[in-house]
């Protein structure tokens, strides 16, 4: 018996029994999808050197900074001790979006995430709209993070003591997001170690803070402790409006997908790492919520601003609580800006190698194997958009973006159900793809039309602007089913 | 892995087998079943994996096509990429590249009498790559590829009787009739007497000779020492490569890096490390 040749595989062979699965000469720990796609082309094969605790740190560590340490305040305010529903909401969105993006990360264990599922299955001006919006929705993120970032170095300064004469958040986050850009153009070592660490210390961090907090506030230790009323005066309109909001929060499952072509065994680690990932930050973001609305009132929640955590912490436990959650909150919103640069510059990657932009932007740098065009077309806009300052309009539109393509995302998997084409062998299928994918895609656009205006007015310009890119300068690249 | 083809005779073409197949050299149940050493017939090719970082200019080393002249040699190219990049995108802008050089590397082995298989792997990280190649070949050794100016002498440092049937397939496999002399080299442990070492290498010099070498080119040599490595590379100076075997991993070589690595960086000339007998692949992959 001949072993079918596996780089012909995917594409040019019409020949169904050829198909991405079959039977491949087995390896050791071999996984099939993994075995088409680093199989030797000629020019050499991928080493697959992540997996499943690196996908989960990725996902929770990319995930974890926004809905805790920076949104409990903003969303408090709004929408009172309901904002754990709103989180709840986002954490449902997420996770019928998570299924239907692990079905299709597994049939196409591709650099790239949402971009290439798209491009690939729906075609070339809906994968421009969404390659070109992931690069600026990350980008918009990760500006979104530092400006949290730059509010707890700022309150390092506080905590110390010593008086700044204006809020540093803004100049502070705008330094963070200079330095990231230079450390990950000369090739950080070990990064996904250290990501690892920092999740672990994060999580027994929060882990032990909630414990503490839930307890106190279900009246273990005493003081009982007025609950506020659940709903907001607007009833769940409020709620909604932050669900949209908060859901910046949920962005970092799909950055697994974005590394799918690292992770090994992808057809059981992908689903495992972006499932787990949502759950475990959904039921953290409910009870941080939880915990913080019982200590305070919302109102008065709201005035602490993006680090209303740290003043939670000192609530209960005082000083050292303080500090805990200062350092916690340093590491989390650290983490996800790094994780959002890196991905944004995989973004730019993505459609640069499918001629959409000039191949020129995905250079690697021999020297130190960085894509150096690539970082400072993320690194770049990200500085200038922190400048901004905007949190809740650069969370917005960075949620925005994700969300048309998490949509689109389900929409490619309907899509692809129906057309069932040669090369569509997912090891992986979502349980009733069809419902799910269509409430996620229904989902995703409705919590779109709960956002401000401006988010929506900035978010469609960029569509517009990536749609008239494409006509101008790809309209003649063919993606479907190109791979 | 099961290879479909029959094996064949001449030298592979450098780069065009995009199998990632086992050794054509290998016979054919070596796939099925656990190979146990003695039943390899004497003629088999050693398999030797010889990894270079192609792209940071490491080339072949001299006296590496003398040395593995009669082996079967696994040329892996690799490049380490920081996490940050996909490897997709190193491969799409340097593949082509990397690649030629290494057909060019192959092509010299395979002037002197070498066979060569070519990898290009593009990783994160260096040890996942070799292992899983190690693995997949079944690889009898790992050159550490530097350089020596010829190749007339070579030291085989004997640490007991583990593994020492792996030692003997190798220096007869790379040696057996050429005119390379052979020292086999012991450093007594606590307890041990000078007759059970030399009862130690003189069997290891029977195996040999009755695998092909020539009695008069193998030499024995016994020391006593504190510190093997430092024995190991300061011996090693006196000959032109050092073949040793493989440590366990512990906290001592986790600090200190492998006893192979250090002889090294000491020796400064090629080391081939004798690997460890690996549990049968087949099995793994058999679900």
């Amino acid at each position: 018996m001949d072993a079918p040749d596996p780089s012909a595989a995917p594409d040019a062979d019409p020949d169904p029994d050829a198909g991405v699965t079959a039977d491949s000469p087995p390896a050791p720990g071999s996984d099939p999808i993994a075995d088409v796609v680093d199989a030797d082309t000629g020019e050499g094969e991928l080493e697959r050197t992540i997996g499943l605790t690196g996908g989960l740190a990725i996902g929770i560590g990319t995930m974890i900074g926004a809905g805790i340490f920076v949104f409990p305040g903003l969303a408090a305010e709004n929408a009172g001790p309901a904002a754990s529903l709103s989180f709840a909401i986002g954490a449902v969105v997420a996770l019928l979006v998570a299924l239907p993006t692990s079905e299709l990360a597994t049939a196409m264990p591709r650099s790239g995430g949402g971009y290439f599922f798209i491009s690939r299955g729906l075609g070339t001006a809906p994968g421009a709209i969404v390659g070109l919006g992931l690069w600026l929705g990350l980008v918009f993120a990760s500006a979104f993070y530092l400006v949290g970032l730059g509010s707890y170095a700022g309150q390092v300064f506080l905590e110390a003591g010593i008086a700044l004469p204006v809020n540093p958040a803004v100049p502070l986050g705008v330094a963070f997001g200079v330095g990231l850009t230079v450390l990950s153009l000369f090739g950080t070592e070990n990064t996904a170690s250290l990501q690892n660490a920092i999740v672990v210390v994060l999580l027994i961090i929060l882990t032990l803070f909630l414990s503490y907090g839930g307890l106190d506030a279900l009246g273990v230790f005493g003081a009982e402790r007025t609950p506020e009323r659940f709903f907001p005066p607007g009833g769940l309109l409020p709620v909604l409006q932050t669900a949209a909001l908060v859901f910046t929060s949920y962005l970092g499952f799909a950055q697994v997908a974005t590394v799918a072509g690292d992770i090994k065994e992808p057809s059981r680690n992908l689903p495992l790492a972006m499932v787990a990932s949502v759950l475990v930050v959904g039921v953290f973001y409910v009870a941080t919520i939880f915990v913080a609305t019982s200590a305070f009132g919302s109102a008065r929640l709201g005035e602490f601003g993006e680090t209303a955590m740290v003043e939670v912490a000192r609530e209960f436990v005082g000083f050292p609580g303080a500090i805990a959650i200062v350092v916690a909150g340093l590491l989390a919103t650290f983490s996800s800006a790094n994780a959002s640069i890196l991905s944004a510059s995989r973004a730019v990657y993505a459609v640069s190698r499918d001629d959409l932009i000039p191949t020129a932007a995905s250079r690697l740098n021999l020297q130190y194997g960085t894509p150096h065009v690539a970082l400072g077309l993320a690194g770049g806009p990200i500085v200038v958009l922190a400048a901004t300052g905007q949190v809740e309009l650069l969370a917005e539109v960075a949620s925005f973006l994700h969300l048309v393509m998490y949509g689109l995302i389900c929409v490619a998997l309907i899509q692809l159900r129906r057309e069932q084409p040669d090369w569509y062998a997912p090891s992986f299928r979502c349980p009733a793809g069809l419902a799910v994918a269509g409430a996620g895609a229904l989902a995703s656009f409705a919590l779109i039309a709960f956002m401000q205006p401006a988010s929506i007015g900035v978010g469609a310009a960029v569509m517009i602007a990536s749609y008239g890119w494409y006509r101008y300068y790809a309209a003649d690249v063919e993606l479907k089913g190109d791979f | 892995m099961t290879d479909p083809r029959t094996p064949t005779d001449g030298g592979q073409p450098p780069t065009g087998d995009e199998q990632p197949a086992t050794d054509d050299k290998q016979p054919a149940t070596d796939d099925e079943q656990p190979p146990a050493g003695d039943e390899q017939p004497q003629t088999d090719r050693p398999t030797v994996l010889v990894p270079l970082e192609v792209l940071e200019g490491e080339s072949l080393p001299a006296g590496t096509t003398e040395l593995l002249a009669n082996a079967h040699v696994v040329l892996l190219g690799y490049h380490v990429l920081p996490e940050q990049t996909a490897t997709e995108q190193a491969r799409e802008q340097f593949g082509e590249t990397a690649m030629s050089k290494l057909g060019e590397f192959a092509g010299a082995l395979e002037a002197v009498g070498a066979t060569a298989e070519t990898r290009l792997v593009f990783t994160h990280d260096k040890q996942t790559t070799v292992d899983r190649l190690i693995y997949e070949y079944d690889c009898l050794a790992v050159l550490v590829p530097n350089s020596a100016e010829r190749v007339e002498s070579v030291l085989v440092a004997v640490r007991g009787t583990v593994g020492v049937d792996r030692i003997a397939r190798l220096v007869a496999g790379l040696f057996a009739g050429t005119e390379i002399a052979v020292t086999l080299y012991h450093v007594l442990g606590e307890g041990e007497t000078d007759e059970d070492a030399e009862t130690l290498l003189n069997g290891v010099r029977a195996d040999l000779v009755e695998r092909g070498m020539d009695a008069d080119a193998v030499e024995i040599l016994i020391e006593e020492t504190e510190t093997p490595v430092d024995a190991i590379s300061g011996r090693g100076e006196a000959h032109d490569a050092v073949i040793m075997g493989e440590t366990d991993p512990s906290v001592t070589t986790f600090v200190f890096g492998m006893p192979a690595e250090q002889v090294a960086e000491r020796f400064l000339g090629p080391v081939l490390v004798v690997q460890r007998e690996r549990p049968e692949a087949t099995d793994a992959s058999a679900e």
